[in-house]
């Protein structure tokens, strides 16, 4: 017996050990974790891909290394032809998806000639002469051999031994938040903690399982969206673990929407034609918000059905990238901005209406991205002014109610009960967790109001430390470089609006609840990608990074790019 | 698409923005976090109203206070009594920021690991008062209003600063309207919040703004009739001193011969001395910031500016503030500012460790040099050193009326001249009599307590 009672005296000092080692354990895992994936996101050699030539008269022979090429005088043209009677921007050559190929004059000077004929868009066939600027020229699309043999020689994104080792190493991370909790929780809490934490684990593995079979092998963005919902549950287990099925469920909603915008956006075509879905889904879930919603501090952002709780307004978001990403052709027809630039109006009006200033901003950040890389130029008149507009009826419509927010703004210590009460014990919770947290379930974060939304890093930090709030932050920014990076060697410009468009709302939504919670900006009760508890946020941020995954065109790295015709794997060694 | 991926600049502006913010949080992090930590919310810091860890003792290790749980004070009525002012009480019903000032410490917050190891070991905050001197001028203030302070004028330890009336934390008195007037602002620390009306011991200051701008001022003579007329007033002696030299009627506190001094100096430069001299200062530490004094020499008619060059008229100095100004003189013109807080430890090692924060140059080394030989010649030649054995004291007295039907303020200031012993003191007593008769035997038994606690 006295064994016994001797084992149960030492638990106390097991406990305290064991949580005083993760407090240096965790950060150290983490950083490996994101280090490894970062490193191969960032460091990825941009290899051209070559879907064409076209032979010049001459005999030169001119590479042809996305589907959507300008053709022009401009040094900045995909392919520059230096002539004096070629338009700067003369014409766009656009591949799509069954290999046909489609020349369309991008109202150029002197116009584009196929056989002799001069035509505003045409469908290439073998052996058709273009005549750009009296330039002559044949397309030769590669072989299917070619093409089989480009893909294999390209570097693989990487390899999936080094996805297993990442997945690996979170599931560790996972098993050793998890045993924390058990450890130095509440009580009654265990049920919920190894649901949440294993689920994820169970999901993570899938998930990885999956891509396998259709042998893809990148998987580093999956594991930095995974290590963020890890965190996510963290602040979950401790602040409120009966949610955290909850949260659960809401990652597998947020895999399926992941998915299904990936798989949306592997056919170009089938992306085309989404857009439209996506344009009225996207204003309908704010319209029916609308009628239907729920107004909760001050905003109108909430749909109750049953027992689900949905802010519409995050899926908008994700209609919303789709909406303004375009093709290469529409975006030297400036014309087409003017329709994208009444639909965010629309879209603004309907966020007016909900009194929602920190979408309100979201949708604005993402508003201008799309129209800077859609129209170049740092932005001609009319976007300026409908910029402009859009900004104004913001303003105009919605700062009173923001404005309250603003007041505190940088005098937070001023208002402790008021207008500062978050952001205040923000701080002090996170000057009290230091550097390294104080430890699972030992914050005090939790009794403050929304701790695992709006100031959702607080409690991490005051558990786990400043340094893994730098961490979950150079995450989403890894993401975001990633993008950019891949932006190089897009296929489509579709693609690459998507990214980019997705990943600056991801920053944005970073930005402004992050620096919001430590008061270096206003709390706009925006939330945090995968972190804050939320469904509707979990499947926008999940719905975002399909649009990323799709931009990236390393061999073998997505389920959203389709590999070369019976696959790379056929033809190795 | 080449085109495209340039535009794409526009989501790494984003991304360094956010970059940048983080950074501006963490710089701010590093700075004020120690603010932050201790905000009055803190449920890890606080225990309701009032900080709720650590432990404060004397110089020597005496406990006065465990801030934890219910507060425990020391188990002797008369210390208790005797550091109430600056420990405080359990309702904050006296004003001592000293120990929250450094709530971080106490609580083991570092901007490393936080507050990970609070609860592990009870921080230790060392006062550098004493208590047994505390307790002994207690004693010696007996039921007197007033206040006694002694420091070290080299390493600004403040060794002894007493206040009453006092109340014992332990037992609160009920005070009743009217009734007891012997307890009214028993929760005011006179150390630092008062100011009292200087009378004579101002007179160091008028002496030296002298002898920083006349020059042949130590050559002069001063003649002292009982009483000099001054425009419509006059200023009045309690004796008829004759013909003085500036030394002499520094010792006799001649009134006519300081007004003479006041007349020929003006106000506005009575007034810029006070200024260079610090002597009206608020002094600042630990959290603490003590009352400023008063003077409202320019301007007056000649004879009110004469009694503002005695000490009188419209004259404040706070206790505090007049000692460190005593304490530059003693240190040669430039003193060092006292603090309470000596160092705060937890689990064997420093958290803060206070250090000796010099001051402004006050005045110039020979004219502290002058003061310091006029101020021993006070004590030398008439009040006596059997009053402070073996301690070469310098030091002036002063006797401030205060009208009414009270008794005059007996005040004392001046410094121990003694490298082993470098203290500094001050004494104000209300509603007493003359200084010389009232303070200097209650200085004389703490500067006693002092050297035998300090040897």
């Amino acid at each position: 017996m006295n064994y016994v009672s001797a084992i149960l005296d030492a638990q106390d000092v097991y406990i305290r050990v064991f949580i005083g080692a993760l407090r240096w354990i965790a950060p150290v895992l983490a950083f490996v974790l994101l280090f490894r994936c970062i490193k191969s996101l960032l460091t990825f050699r941009r290899e051209p891909e070559i879907w064409a030539w076209l032979n010049l008269a001459g005999g030169r022979k001119l590479s042809v290394t996305h589907w959507e090429n300008v053709i022009g005088r401009s040094k900045k043209s995909d392919i520059v032809i230096d002539f004096a009677a070629v338009s700067r921007t003369h014409a766009v050559l656009t591949r799509y998806d069954d290999g046909s190929w489609l020349i369309r004059d991008a109202h150029s000077k002197d116009g584009v000639f196929v056989n002799g004929t001069k035509i505003s868009a045409h469908a290439l066939q073998p052996e058709d002469v273009i005549s750009i600027g009296g330039v002559e020229m044949v397309l030769q699309p590669i072989s299917r051999r070619q093409e089989q043999r480009l893909a294999q020689l390209r570097t693989k994104a990487s390899s999936l031994m080094s996805g297993f080792v990442n997945v690996f190493l979170l599931t560790v991370f996972q098993l050793l938040c998890c045993l924390a909790f058990l450890l130095g929780g509440e009580e009654g809490t265990a049920q919920s903690v190894l649901m949440g934490f294993g689920g994820l684990m169970v999901l993570q593995w899938l998930l990885l399982l999956f891509y396998v079979c259709i042998r893809r092998t990148s998987y580093e963005v999956e594991t930095i969206a995974f290590f963020l919902c890890t965190m996510g549950m963290a602040a979950i287990a401790t602040v409120a673990p009966e949610e955290a099925v909850k949260q659960l469920i809401a990652v597998v909603m947020g895999m399926a929407a992941f998915l299904l915008v990936g798989w949306s956006l592997r056919d170009l075509e089938r992306a085309k034609k989404m857009r439209y879905v996506a344009a009225v889904a996207g204003v309908a879930f704010l319209l029916i918000t609308l009628v239907f919603g729920k107004e909760y501090y001050g905003a109108k952002n909430w749909l109750i059905i049953g027992p689900l709780s949905l802010q519409p307004s995050e899926l908008s978001k994700v209609c919303f990238v789709f909406v303004g990403a375009s093709a290469m052709d529409r975006i030297v027809n400036k014309r087409n901005l003017l329709l994208f630039i009444v639909y965010s109006a629309a879209i603004c009006g309907c966020l007016a209406l909900m009194n929602d200033f920190g979408t309100a901003l979201i949708f604005f950040c993402a508003f201008l991205v799309i129209a800077y890389m859609r129209s170049g130029s740092v932005g001609t008149i009319g976007l300026a002014v409908s910029a402009l507009g859009f900004a104004g009826v913001v303003a105009l419509k919605i700062a009173p109610h923001a404005l309250r927010r603003f007041s505190s703004w940088r005098h937070i210590w001023e208002m402790p009960l008021t207008g500062g009460y978050q952001q205040t014990r923000a701080l002090m919770c996170m000057a009290s967790g230091g550097l390294l947290g104080l430890g699972a379930g030992q914050g005090w974060m939790k009794h403050v109001l929304a701790t695992d939304s709006d100031v959702v890093i607080a409690t991490i930090g005051e558990e786990w430390g400043i340094i893994m709030v730098l961490m979950l932050i150079l995450a989403v920014v890894a993401l975001a470089v990633f993008a950019v990076r891949s932006a190089a060697v897009g296929r489509s410009s579709f693609y690459v609006i998507g990214a980019c468009t997705a990943a600056s709302i991801l920053l944005v939504q970073t930005i402004l609840n992050a620096l919001g919670t430590v008061d270096v900006l206003p709390l706009t009760g925006v939330t945090l990608p995968f972190l804050s508890n939320g469904g509707s946020s979990m499947i926008c941020s999940w719905g975002l990074l399909g649009f990323i995954k799709a931009a990236d065109t390393r061999q073998n790295a997505s389920f959203a790019v389709k590999l070369t015709k019976k696959g790379v794997e056929d033809t190795d060694e | 698409m080449n085109r495209l991926a340039g535009r794409a600049w526009v989501t790494i502006i984003l991304a360094i923005s956010l970059l940048a913010g983080f950074a501006f949080f963490i710089v701010e992090y590093f700075i004020e976090s120690e603010d932050w930590v201790v905000f009055s919310g803190s449920p890890h810091v606080y225990n309701g109203s009032n900080i709720g860890c650590g432990v404060a003792t004397d110089r020597d290790g005496v406990l006065l206070l465990d801030l934890s749980g219910e507060r425990t004070y020391s188990s002797s009525e008369a210390i208790r009594k005797a550091t109430v002012h600056w420990v405080g009480d359990r309702k904050g019903s006296v004003s001592a920021p000293a120990l929250s000032h450094y709530s971080a410490e106490l609580a083991g917050y570092n901007v490393f690991s936080g507050l990970y190891n609070y609860g592990n070991a009870a921080s230790v905050a060392t006062l550098t008062l004493s208590a047994q001197v505390q307790t002994v001028a207690l004693e010696a203030l007996g039921n007197r209003k007033g206040t006694v302070a002694v420091y070290n004028y080299r390493t600004g330890e403040l060794i002894c600063a007493v206040t009453t009336p006092t109340y014992d934390p332990d037992n609160v008195p009920q005070i009743q309207e009217d009734s007891q007037t012997n307890l009214e602002g028993m929760y005011v620390n006179r150390f630092t919040q008062s100011t009292y009306i200087p009378g004579s011991i101002f007179k160091i200051v008028t002496l030296a703004a002298a002898l920083e701008t006349i020059p042949d001022i130590q050559e002069q003579t001063f003649v002292c009739k009982g009483k000099l007329t001054i425009g419509d007033g006059k200023v009045t002696c309690e004796h008829t001193h004759g013909t003085q030299t500036l030394k002499k009627a520094f010792r006799n506190s001649c009134n006519c011969a300081f007004a003479q001094l006041a007349q020929q100096l003006g106000g506005e430069v009575l007034e810029r001395y006070c200024q260079q001299f610090g002597v009206l200062d608020s002094v600042h530490f630990d959290g603490i910031t003590t009352a400023s004094g008063n003077i409202e020499a320019a301007g007056a008619t000649e004879v009110n500016m004469a009694w503002s060059g005695i000490g009188q008229y419209k004259d404040q100095i706070n206790p505090c503030g007049f000692m460190t100004f005593v304490g530059a003189i003693a240190a040669g013109g430039k003193g060092v500012q006292p603090h309470l807080i000596d160092r705060i430890s937890a689990d064997s090692f420093d958290t803060y460790e206070a250090e000796a924060e010099t001051g402004k140059l006050r005045m110039s080394h020979s004219t502290a040099q002058i003061l310091r030989e006029y101020m021993r010649y006070n004590v030398s030649d008439k009040y006596g050193d059997e009053n402070f054995p073996g301690l070469q004291v310098c030091a002036k007295t002063g006797t401030a009326e205060v009208g009414g039907e009270k008794r005059p303020n007996a005040m004392l200031a001046g410094f121990v001249e003694d490298e082993q012993y470098p203290l500094a003191f001050i004494a104000a007593v209300e509603d007493a009599g003359y200084g010389s008769e009232v303070c200097i035997p209650i200085i004389s038994r703490v500067l006693t307590e002092c050297v035998q606690v300090l040897s």
